[in-house]
C-alpha cells in the first residue's frame, strides 16, 4: 500500500469566506463543531461525502480542500 | 470538550467510584463461605444503585449546562468513535464470558463465577468508554 499524509486547506478557506466560523460550517455540513475543528487539525479524515459537502460550501473543487501527498520512498 | 465526550467521562468516574469499592471489598473480604449471600447481594445493589444515581444526576446536569449539544445527533465521527469503542469493549466482553463460561466452572462456584461476569461486564464498559475518550482527545 502507498503511504501518504492528508492535508486540508480548510482554516484558510473559512478565512476567505467571511471569516466563517466552524460551528457554522459543521453547522452547513451537519457535523459537530469538534468534528470540523478534528478535520482541519489532521486528526479526523473525513468521509468522502462530507469532503464534498465542505467543498461544495466553499464552491471550490475538492482538490483545493484536501491534498493527499505519498511517502517518498528511496 | 465534545458532549459525548463529558458522558464518557461521566461513567468512566461512575463506574470508578461504585464498582472499584465493590471489587476492593470482594477481593479483600470474599472468600469462600466467608459472606453469607445476603452481604455479597447488598454489596451489589449498593453499587448499582449510587451507579444508577451519578448517572442520572450527571446526565441531567450535562443536558442543563449544555442543552444544545446534547441535542445534537451523533455526526460521522462520532459514530466513527462508537464503533471502534464497541469493537474494542466486544473483545473484552467475549474473553470474559469465555473464561466465566467455560473456564471458571470447573474450578469455581457462586459468587466467584457472578463477580468475574461482573467484573468482565464491567471491564468492557471501561474499555468502551475509554476508548470514546481516547478516540476523541487524540487520533480518531
Amino acid at each position: 500500500m502507498i503511504e501518504g499524509s492528508l492535508s486540508n486547506r480548510i482554516r484558510a478557506l473559512r478565512f476567505h469566506n467571511g471569516e466563517m466560523s466552524q460551528a457554522e460550517l459543521g453547522e452547513r455540513i451537519g457535523v459537530t463543531r469538534q468534528t470540523i475543528a478534528a478535520i482541519e487539525s489532521g486528526k479526523y479524515a473525513p468521509s468522502l461525502e462530507a469532503a464534498f459537502r465542505i467543498a461544495h460550501v466553499f464552491k471550490v473543487p475538492l482538490g483545493e480542500v484536501f491534498q493527499w501527498k505519498p511517502k517518498t520512498t528511496r | 470538550m465534545p458532549y459525548r465526550e463529558k458522558t464518557a467521562w461521566l461513567s468512566l468516574i461512575a463506574m470508578a467510584v461504585t464498582f472499584g469499592p465493590y471489587f476492593i471489598i470482594m477481593a479483600v473480604e470474599a472468600r469462600p463461605g466467608a459472606l453469607p449471600g445476603l452481604r455479597q447481594l447488598g454489596l451489589f445493589a449498593a453499587a448499582a444503585i449510587l451507579q444508577a444515581l451519578i448517572l442520572g444526576l450527571g446526565h441531567l446536569y450535562l443536558r442543563r449546562s449544555s442543552p444544545e449539544d446534547a441535542r445534537i445527533p451523533p455526526d460521522e465521527r462520532d459514530r466513527a468513535i462508537l464503533n471502534r469503542s464497541l469493537r474494542f469493549a466486544y473483545s473484552v466482553l467475549m474473553v470474559g464470558m469465555i473464561v466465566v463460561g467455560c473456564v471458571m466452572p470447573f474450578n469455581s462456584s457462586g459468587w466467584a463465577i457472578i463477580n468475574a461476569a461482573l467484573l468482565a461486564i464491567i471491564a468492557a464498559e471501561v474499555v468502551h468508554h475509554g476508548v470514546i475518550v481516547s478516540s476523541y482527545r487524540g487520533q480518531s
